[in-house]
């Protein structure tokens, strides 16, 4: 069990005590707790340019942001490239972050840009070849295994040729458990564009894989 | 078969519908068999989407460091969206000044004139008192030339009195009205791009 203490808005500590047995548990609880309460703080500090208050923000965001670009582009190494690019960016414009905003709906548009960029840069964003791919009924044994890695790649690639705009929302949700409200604060569109975005993503990736990979879609469900 | 529902099973399975609609969604899937199977398969495709592991990446302490190495030196630029925002909400509180500093001259100067013509201002030196405006120069003069008299120099008097004095005042509280229901209007737009969930409350 861990006990955590936290200041409320009305100056009281509060004490909570959860139950985290493992030491990744307790990092874990810690990480998801450290931004609300000093966020702000470290925000403030890190815009009258405190470069130590600045690196302990991307030490929270960090693996969010790296997530968040992975999902976009694929590629691992991008993915820490356009990181590292991306809380460059974020260091350079903020001045102009509003402190009533969301940080982390901030940073990931910041990275859903700069992946973009550098995927076009880069020019190795690879075809969405789905049809390529001829999977059969993924038996037991090896040979499943195989199948099920193969399937896994299958989706991988269905998500990279679905278009950048469609892509980002499904990540945010999918990846990140994003409601639409902070999609649409994330990426600075109404809501119903999330919405028919989503919608239009799914259909997408459903078209693509649903023919293929009946199996695997039908195995996670039941 | 018009009558599905599909276009707000993703909004259900995500847990994002509200109120009616979401009332709605559950009544329809109750009774809709095609509505259930999409759904189904939509969570097939949400828990295929997730069998995809994202690759161990570099510790965020290490990352961290990384980019602090990358920093450049100069400080966080200065906030040209904070002075952008500052600016969208002086509009309306210079319209709200300018129309208060208008109102204010007019009922001033209906102050002063009426405190004149009680005599109440006579022992005030003359160059505090603002000369009083006449309301008839070009009707005095053509009353004067002959050309105009009786109802036609009074209308005419009429006439000049209201486009010197009330008409510029009419066009400033028009002009200001208008501006600062122009600044709602693009507040209002600003706003509803969020909509607010409203769309998926129904």
């Amino acid at each position: 069990m861990i006990r955590l203490s936290v200041i409320s808005n009305k100056n009281k500590p509060i004490h909570v005590d959860i139950m985290a047995k493992t030491t990744s548990e307790k990092e874990g609880l810690a990480v998801a707790i450290v931004p609300e309460v000093n966020e702000r703080e470290l925000v403030s500090r890190a815009q009258g340019g405190d470069r130590d208050a600045f690196s302990e923000l991307v030490r929270i965001h960090a693996q969010g942001v790296l997530n968040v670009i992975f999902r976009m582009c694929g590629d691992a190494q991008i993915a820490e490239d356009a990181a590292q690019e991306t809380f460059i960016r974020v260091w350079s414009h903020l001045g102009s972050f509003r402190a009533d905003a969301s940080l982390r709906n901030w940073l990931y548009r910041i990275a859903l840009n700069t992946a973009t960029d550098m995927l076009r840069k880069e020019k190795r964003i690879l075809p969405g070849a789905v049809e390529d791919f001829h999977l059969t009924d993924p038996g037991p044994g090896p040979e499943g295994l195989f199948l099920q890695e193969e399937s896994i790649a299958l989706v991988q690639q269905a998500i990279r040729a679905l278009p950048d705009a469609s892509r980002a929302v499904l990540v945010l949700r999918e990846y990140e458990g994003l409601s639409y409200h902070e999609i649409a604060d994330a990426l600075d569109i109404p809501v119903g564009t999330v919405m028919s975005r989503l919608n239009y993503a799914r259909r997408l990736l459903k078209e693509k894989l649903e023919g293929q990979m009946v199996p695997l879609m039908e195995a996670e469900h039941v | 078969m018009s009558n599905h529902m599909t276009e707000w099973l993703s909004a259900y399975l995500d847990g994002e519908l509200r109120g009616s609609r979401l009332h709605q969604v559950e009544e329809h899937l109750a009774a809709c068999e095609a509505c259930r199977a999409e759904l189904q398969s939509l969570q097939g495709l949400s828990a295929a989407l997730h069998e995809v592991s994202a690759p161990e990446f570099t510790s965020s302490e290490r990352f961290a460091a990384q980019v602090n190495l990358r920093l450049p030196h100069e400080l966080p630029k200065a906030s040209k969206r904070r002075v952008q925002e500052a600016g969208w909400w002086m509009i309306p509180v210079s319209l709200l000044a300018v129309w208060v500093l208008i109102n204010t001259s007019a009922v001033v100067g209906d102050v002063i004139s009426a405190a004149k013509e009680l005599g109440l201002l006579n022992s005030v030196p003359a160059w505090l008192i603002p000369a009083s405006s006449s309301g008839a120069i070009w009707s005095g003069t053509l009353g004067q030339l002959g050309i105009l008299s009786g109802d036609g120099l009074e209308w005419a008097e009429t006439t000049e009195a209201f486009t010197r004095n009330t008409l510029p005042q009419l066009t400033w509280q028009v002009s200001i009205a208008l501006l600062y229901l122009g600044w709602i209007a693009i507040w209002w737009a600003r706003q509803m791009r969020q909509e607010h969930g409203q769309l998926l409350e129904g």
